[in-house]
């Protein structure tokens, strides 16, 4: 069970990625964010994010466009 | 591939024929091409249109949107980098700016603008560091030197403390501790400054420490205080105030003063009746003086007139004058007019004894006198009735005092002040001292009556019972003899009187050998009085030495003339008529500069250069010290 859920439907590459760094500073060490995008470099985008900040993806599930991104904060 | 054909239905773009083959084909190419732009524009660069067509402006149609979705891809990925690392660098500012100094930014990146950034905030970064390095290397001087003056102020022979604003102490050092008689746990952060000071001076306390954080100037940084310790005892400070800088704190360094105010008070007092002897003594002799001419002139008009009625009146002016005089002499008793002429060397065990039988009949039953000697004989140079005079009035004042009844008791002892003795009574020089005590078990005294005890005058008895005199005589008699009285009394408890009169440097010749008081030398004796002469002259010549006597100067002189080779010391009598002892002394110098001399006195003197010895001290006190000077052991 997710502490958080961010739903980044509809949204084009990169903004997702700009918007969780935006809103990243609020979340707890340790928590667990679900992350919702249906771009097609969303994958790409999500998965350079977290290297580059040193979070660890523990799940990602694709269900069509859309990607469930689940990371350890 | 189809061969070129001329279409009849208007080309493809207006061709209405629905079941054209080359119309169907290029519609469904269009459609592809339709789906790959779509696809493309959602971001997906994957996709390419893999297909070769003759129709040149298909095919360009075809290589047109292979290259359009290649731009786009590059576009995208140039656009994701610049996001990543925008992503990052801000990451890594928040983590700097919430000082997690451990956040580093990369500078990878293959753009140079976010490459730089990373670079920027990795020196930024770096300078903050070098900033927090100092800022620590100040803050841990700045800690030394807090500890160093902590240690400084802790050590420091004077009270500190340190008060916040609203009075509450901040700091004390160990002399505080002593002070107060609080420890640094009971007080630091606990107690306030108020605690400290007695409430009659509270409020201006107040007054000053508000006052010294509105306008400084306004309040006194240095003033005498009063300091209030555990025990509810209240103690004389001299207080030095200064406020701390850029705080609302000030520093108090306290002198407990005490000790010195009651020594300030002890010489006023002492000037104080000083003062009143002095007067007194000068009013009594005036009066003295008139006196005489009353008595005379009494005693010429008794003798011519022959009325006896008359000669009665007379009696009683005589009576009359007589009491005046001897209240006048009392008088100069206490200013010290009356000199001490007949002392003489009694012993203090025998005459204590003695005289008590006398003071048991004065003190009636209910009064119980004891008597605390020493078993070792006490000799001392005293006139026997001033000796009297003094415990007879000490002890009588006791017998008031104990109307119910009581015990007095009468000490003696010998004991050496030193100068730490000194340090505390100012008008006692250190020595050797015989301190004669009488102490009682009666009411005691207040303060006031204790001020005032010796004044001339000053009775608590009944009109017509005291004089008020008494006390004031010991006084005199005592000072008389270069001693000092001290008083001790506790209301209810009774009363101490404890006089030190002074020894005279004796030493205890009972221990020495007499063989090495012995001499043979000549000494030059010049004395005016033949009995001294004949004194001194006889123990000199029992204890080996060649002795000329010589009744003055003159003849001294005459003498040392005609035997300066064979003379080893002259013994030469300070007041002489004609030619003093010190002008003796001059001239026998100026003849022979290497002639011991010894200057006799009746009166202890000091003078420069000089070596004077007392002629009421005993032959062999003089003969040691002749043979101290011989020997140049002085």
């Amino acid at each position: 069970m997710a502490d958080r859920l961010l739903d980044y439907s509809g949204l084009k590459c990169p903004y997702p990625i700009l918007k969780l760094s935006v809103q990243y500073p609020q979340f707890k060490e340790g928590e667990i964010v679900e992350v919702i995008g249906d771009c097609p470099t969303f994958e790409k985008d999500i998965k350079a994010w977290c290297q580059k900040l040193g979070k660890t993806i523990i799940n990602l599930e694709k269900h069509g466009l859309k990607i469930k991104v689940t990371i350890r904060i | 591939m189809h061969e070129a054909t001329v279409c009849t239905e208007g080309c493809f773009i207006k061709c209405k024929n629905f079941f054209c083959e080359h119309g169907q084909r290029l519609s469904e190419l269009l459609h592809l091409c339709s789906d790959v732009i779509e696809k493309i524009g959602k971001g997906d660069t994957s996709q390419k249109i893999d297909i070769k067509v003759e129709r040149y402006s298909l095919q360009r149609l075809i290589d047109s949107i292979n290259k359009l979705s290649k731009d786009i891809e590059e576009l995208i990925n140039l656009n994701h980098e610049l996001a990543i690392g925008i992503c990052e660098h801000f990451d890594v500012l928040r983590r700097l700016q919430e000082g997690d100094f451990s956040a580093k930014a990369s500078e990878d990146s293959s753009i140079e603008i976010v490459k730089m950034l990373g670079q920027l905030i990795n020196r930024q970064r770096e300078r903050f560091l070098d900033y927090i390095d100092k800022i620590k290397e100040q803050h841990s001087e700045m800690v030394k030197i807090y500890e160093q003056e902590r240690v400084i102020l802790s050590s420091i022979g004077v009270a500190i403390l340190i008060t916040e604003e609203d009075m509450t102490v901040e700091f004390v050092n160990e002399e505080f501790e002593r002070l107060t008689g609080y420890t640094k746990k009971e007080i630091e952060g606990k107690m306030r400054w108020s605690d400290f000071i007695p409430e009659d001076i509270l409020p201006q306390a107040i007054e000053y420490h508000k006052l010294r954080r509105i306008s400084p100037s306004l309040a006194p940084s240095q003033y005498e205080i009063k300091i209030k310790d555990k025990h509810g005892r209240i103690k004389d400070a001299l207080m030095t105030v200064a406020m701390i800088p850029y705080t609302k704190k000030s520093i108090k360094s306290i002198i407990d003063i005490t000790e010195r105010k009651k020594i300030q008070e002890q010489l006023l007092h002492s000037q104080k009746i000083e003062s009143l002897g002095m007067l007194s003594g000068r009013i009594a002799h005036e009066y003295k003086n008139i006196l005489t001419g009353v008595l005379g002139f009494a005693a010429i008009l008794d003798a011519k007139i022959q009325d006896e009625n008359l000669k009665k009146y007379v009696q009683k002016i005589v009576e009359a004058g007589q009491r005046a005089r001897d209240l006048s002499n009392t008088l100069l008793t206490f200013s010290r007019k009356e000199d001490i002429s007949t002392v003489t060397k009694i012993n203090l065990n025998k005459f204590l004894v003695n005289y008590s039988e006398f003071l048991r009949s004065i003190i009636g039953r209910d009064i119980e006198l004891k008597l605390n000697l020493p078993e070792s004989e006490v000799l001392y140079e005293i006139d026997p009735a001033h000796l009297e005079v003094i415990v007879l009035n000490l002890v009588t004042n006791s017998r008031d005092a104990m109307p119910e009844g009581g015990e007095v008791v009468i000490t003696l002892n010998e004991i050496h002040l030193n100068s730490d003795y000194q340090n505390t009574h100012p008008l006692v020089k250190p020595g050797n001292y015989l301190v004669l005590s009488i102490s009682d078990t009666g009411t005691g005294m207040d303060e006031e009556t204790k001020k005032r005890v010796f004044e001339p005058f000053f009775t608590t008895k009944p009109k017509g019972k005291g004089t008020g005199l008494g006390l004031t005589t010991v006084y005199g008699l005592v000072k008389g003899y270069n001693g000092h009285i001290h008083l001790y009394s506790e209301l209810g408890q009774g009363t101490t009187f404890k006089i030190y009169f002074p020894q005279k440097n004796k030493i205890n010749m009972e221990l020495i050998n007499k063989e090495i008081l012995k001499g043979n030398e000549t000494v030059l004796l010049v004395d005016d009085d033949a009995q001294v002469r004949q004194y001194i002259g006889s123990f000199l010549r029992d204890y080996g030495y060649t002795v000329y006597e010589a009744e003055n100067g003159e003849q001294a002189l005459k003498i040392f003339e005609e035997y300066k080779e064979k003379i080893d010391l002259c013994l030469i009598d300070f007041i002489m008529p004609v030619i003093t002892g010190l002008e003796v002394k001059k001239r026998i110098n100026s003849i022979n500069p290497k002639t011991k001399i010894l200057i006799m006195s009746g009166n202890p003197i000091t003078l420069k250069d000089t070596t004077i010895i007392e002629k009421s001290i005993s032959p062999e006190e003089i003969l040691f010290k002749i043979r101290n000077i011989l020997d140049q052991k002085e």
